[in-house]
């Protein structure tokens, strides 16, 4: 109350002062004129004596801060363009970054969304051969009831089955589960039950195939249905927020979620199935432990003489958080992308510190008045500030909009790219890092105009009148922003350059491959009237004979393949026991050329030749036999066979070095016909023929519908998703930040020829050319730009070794990317500064004179 | 223009200006004109305020209590606000004189000699 009672008074306080003073004044024998102002100059600024004596009133800093903060929203409004521009870049450096936190965020931190994460164990035996985790089935349920270090165990395998019954049959993504899978993946019914472990001819179905093939009816709960032609009953519908999260292999081949869940086979069933295996660590218990504990039930089999379930290979346990085994793989790349979204918000950050510069020369003058009637410089400084923010919460809000609509588009673009990236979003993490970043910016681009404007030497900047000089120091430190800026750009231009040039490795393919031209797809045969082989045997050769008989059809044939592993008895072997896994595929006489290898040696397998010849890869021929030639020489798979031809390797993903070691059978030869990849060459517009092939394929048996028909360019193009993605990302990045490196070298050399409009009429009246002034003004943006690529080459060859492990066949510093980046940089440089140069070469010296 | 002037003025340290206001008012509550003028005389206008800085002085000894403010009628029958000293404020006084005292002598001690040997 006494403030506001001492703050009410003060101003006629401070008019009564200054009428005494006055009075005084003239008793001494002034004019009054000359009396009151020697009494306001003897009392100060009034303006400042208001302010600090509210100040005293402590709360007068937050009256002050909504003063500053009213003025700094006005100050934006007036001047629309130049508020415009600012946000917008902020938008795009805090939405690119926001959004790649919230991605980053939801794959490496958050905690999976399964009961106790933390305990959550993958459990695998590494195979080297063929680079995966696999486990046998058999170890598993060996795992499952020996090992006491786990409160919880389960296995699921990839399993595509066909759902059928009165009057529908599909093909759907299943998973076949066991062990306590429902309890580890936190599953509840949302009708019916989950199948106990151990029961068999059950299925539970997802939310979505429910309500699409049985269109939500809950009597099919208890009903059967016919899978893969055995009939087995319903026992449940998951609820529709259930999510397999698990880590799937197969998702780049097979992206829709699960359709259905079936269970395992059991013990000994089917020796050779592989799975997954998860498993939930009991309190107290390591992985360590829980992994010495593996390794002693695997040599308890081994003593006992028990046959493994995969032949004899090399055991490699493993035992890691779950979480590492989901996300390992996209650490890298998002720490690199997040680095890169650091890059493109400093390189927006310096390009508006840039433009603020340029703008405070404009505001010299006004900023010099504030001083002189007594603003304080802290006021100053803080006002300025408070523009800064203002233009942050702005950027900020706008990024997180922008952000939103990023993530959606990511998510939509390739859900499967990353694991886990479906759980990215806006939540508060993701909003309290944008707004973080947003303060971050404003402080960086807010200091230094600021601090260049607080030092504004009062007398010279209201003497210079209407014109505004940036002044030498100015102008100076633009270029080097400009120059930083394009040391930025080039880090991200090299590192998108080095992706972009793997992917163009990833690519090369050999002449006449043409994979746009071949349609794949696959068969299943399921029910009871393909249970005898026969059956089988007739409906591919019905299906063989019909694809070539197609028109358009150039090729056809049909694969499959399984995993061989043994001693095949290589001959270049030095200790001919030496264990290997092999690539046995089984392919019908065309089906080679129609995926297109090329016959290197010896000729093509026919339905004439024996069931022991056989073609070997490139790779499996220098292996098996080293330089030696491979034709009608033998090798025990574990059969003997006798090499009748080799063909090129077929790159099967484009990911990945080497391709495996591989040899073709007669298609005969398969031990199971029941599913098959099927390839048809064609001539001509695939979107036109698939309808047809397809239609013809189901007039055999029309219970029997192929699926997954895609062309080889999308089934490869597929395999490289997740560096897409990324390639997509950096290309954004680097994108960007080429924009603004444009945005900036045309901003500071447009506003150094502005600056220099008078010089450049002197020069002209002089009778220097116009070529000469262009001349100028290009050799100050190319300097700019030489100091700016020579710092930022430097940079990126540091930099880009720390991306090593997302390049495919391209060395981290590889001259030819750095020279090409370079060039282009500088190139857009060039152009940047030739619009402001030209423009100086229109200069008129008489207008140009007279301006002054 | 001012700077020869400036020269021989003595800036006044905040703390300072407190002690010279309630010095002031021990006599009689007085306004804030009245203040400035007193200082000023007293001083032989070495000490010169700039009269402004006098004001946000004063809020600051209300806000602590050792002065207060109260409406009053001047000499000529106008309104003026008149501060006069408190209890609190006369006990400040004399710590502050105290201090000052001290403060003063013993600066004197120290700066003798040199004057001894400017001025032979």
């Amino acid at each position: 109350m006494t403030r506001r009672r001492m703050l009410d008074g003060l101003d006629a306080e401070i008019r009564d002062h200054i009428r005494r003073e006055t009075e005084e004044n003239i008793e001494r024998g002034m004019a009054p004129e000359e009396a009151r102002r020697a009494a306001l100059r003897k009392f100060g600024s009034v303006t400042r004596v208001n302010e600090e004596t509210r100040e005293v009133w402590s709360w007068v800093w937050l009256e002050q801060l909504l003063r500053d903060a009213r003025d700094a929203l006005r100050m934006q409004w007036r001047n629309p363009g130049f508020t415009l521009v600012i946000v917008v870049t902020l938008a795009l450096g805090i939405g690119m970054n926001t959004a790649i936190f919230s991605v980053a965020h939801a794959v490496l931190l958050k905690p999976l969304d399964y009961p106790n994460p933390d305990r959550l164990v993958w459990l695998a035996d590494y195979d080297p051969n063929i680079k995966r985790d696999i486990v046998s089935l058999n170890d598993f349920y060996e795992w499952r009831d020996h090992a006491q270090s786990y409160a919880a165990m389960a296995a699921y395998g990839y399993q595509q089955a066909t759902l059928s019954g009165p009057g529908y049959g599909s093909q759907v993504t299943g998973v076949a589960v066991a062990g306590d899978f429902w309890t580890l993946a936190g599953a509840q019914p949302a009708m019916g039950r989950l199948f106990a472990p151990g029961e068999q001819d059950a299925v539970v179905l997802a939310w979505d195939l429910f309500q699409r093939e049985f269109s939500g009816d809950a009597r099919i709960v208890g009903g059967s249905v016919f899978l893969d032609g055995r009939q087995a009953t319903v026992a449940g519908v998951l609820p529709k927020n259930f999510r397999f999260q698990f880590p799937m292999w197969w998702v780049t081949i097979q992206p829709q979620p699960p359709a259905v869940y079936i269970p395992m086979p059991p013990r000994d069933a089917e020796r050779w199935r592989i799975a997954n295996v998860v498993a939930a660590l009991r309190p107290g218990i390591g992985p360590g432990h829980a992994l010495a504990e593996l390794h002693a039930l695997e040599e308890r089999a081994l003593r006992a003489g028990e046959p493994r379930p995969l032949g004899a290979r090399p055991v490699k346990l493993r035992v890691e958080p779950l979480r590492e085994k989901l996300v390992a793989e996209a650490r890298p790349t998002l720490l690199v992308l997040l680095a890169a979204g650091g890059f493109v918000l400093l390189i927006a950050c310096v390009n508006i510190a840039s433009l603020l510069l340029a703008r405070s020369a404009a505001r010299q003058r006004e900023i010099a008045i504030r001083m002189a009637v007594g603003g304080g410089g802290a006021r100053v400084v803080r006002q300025l500030l408070f523009e800064s923010l203002a233009l942050a919460v702005a950027g900020g809000v706008a990024g997180v909009a922008f952000a939103a609509g990023a993530v959606r588009a990511l998510i939509g673009l390739s859900p499967h790219a990353v694991p886990r990236l479906a759980e990215a979003g806006m939540d508060g993490d993701a909003l309290a890092f944008a707004a973080a970043v947003a303060m971050g910016a404003a402080m960086l681009f807010g200091a230094g105009p600021a601090l260049s404007l607080r030092r504004t030497h009062l007398q010279s900047a209201l003497k210079e009148g209407a014109r505004a000089s940036a002044g030498s120091q100015r102008i100076r430190m633009r270029r080097l922003l400009v120059a930083v800026e394009l040391a930025l750009s080039i880090v991200l231009l090299a590192a998108a350059g080095l992706m972009v040039k793997s992917f163009w490795r990833m690519n090369a393919r050999p002449p006449g491959f043409a994979p746009e031209s071949v349609l794949t797809m696959k068969i299943r045969l399921a029910g009871p009237q393909y249970a005898d082989r026969a059956a089988c045997e007739a409906y591919v050769r019905e299906l063989l004979l019909r694809l070539a008989s197609t028109p358009g059809v150039q090729s056809a044939g049909l694969s499959n393949w399984f995993l061989f592993s043994g001693a095949p008895a290589f001959p270049a072997d030095p200790s001919p026991d030496q264990t290997r896994v092999i690539r046995l595929n089984a392919a019908s006489p065309n089906y080679l050329q129609a995926v297109g290898a090329r016959l290197v040696k010896g000729r093509w397998l026919t339905d004439a030749d024996p069931a022991g010849a056989v073609l070997l890869n490139e790779s499996m021929a220098r292996q098996a036999f080293g330089d030696a030639d491979p034709i009608g020489r033998s090798l025990r798979v574990p059969q003997p066979v006798t090499v009748v031809g080799v063909v090129s390797d077929l790159k099967y993903a484009k990911l990945d070095a080497e391709p495996p070691p591989e040899v073709y059978v007669r298609y005969q030869q398969l031990p199971f016909l029941r599913g098959a990849d099927v390839a048809v060459r064609i001539a001509g517009d695939p979107s036109v023929l698939a309808p047809v092939i397809r239609k013809r394929i189901s007039d055999i048996d029309p219970s029997q519908p192929v699926y997954d028909m895609k062309t080889l360019e999308q089934a490869l193009a597929d395999s490289i998703a997740p560096r897409r993605f990324n390639l997509f990302l950096l290309g954004t990045f680097a994108s960007a930040a080429l924009l603004l490196a444009i945005v900036g070298v045309y901003g500071v050399i447009a506003y150094s020829v502005a600056e220099r409009t008078r010089e450049i009429g002197v020069r002209m009246a002089l009778g220097a050319r116009r070529g000469r002034v262009v001349g100028m003004v290009m050799r100050e943006g190319m300097l700019i730009a030489a100091a700016g690529i020579a710092a930022g080459l430097a940079a990126a060859l540091v930099l880009t070794r720390l991306m090593a492990s997302l390049l495919y066949d391209v060395r981290p510093h590889d001259p030819l990317t750095f020279a090409v980046v370079a060039i282009v940089l500088a190139a857009t440089a060039l152009a940047a500064s030739m619009g402001p140069a030209l423009k100086a070469a229109l200069v008129d010296p008489v207008v140009a004179l007279r301006h002054e | 223009m001012s700077t020869r002037r400036e020269e021989n003025r003595i800036d006044l340290l905040q703390g300072t200006l407190d002690l010279l206001i309630l010095r002031t008012l021990l006599a009689r509550p007085a306004h804030g004109h009245a203040i400035a003028k007193t200082i000023e005389r007293n001083s032989d206008d070495v000490l010169q305020v700039e009269q402004g800085s006098l004001y946000p002085a004063l809020h600051r000894l209300v806000r602590r209590g050792w002065i207060a403010a109260e409406d009053g009628l001047s000499e000529n029958n106008r309104r003026a606000k008149y501060y006069r000293l408190t209890s609190k404020g006369r006990k400040q006084l004399r710590a502050e004189t105290t201090k000052w005292e001290k403060l003063a002598g013993a600066i004197a001690r120290i700066l003798r000699p040199v004057s001894g040997e400017v001025k032979p």
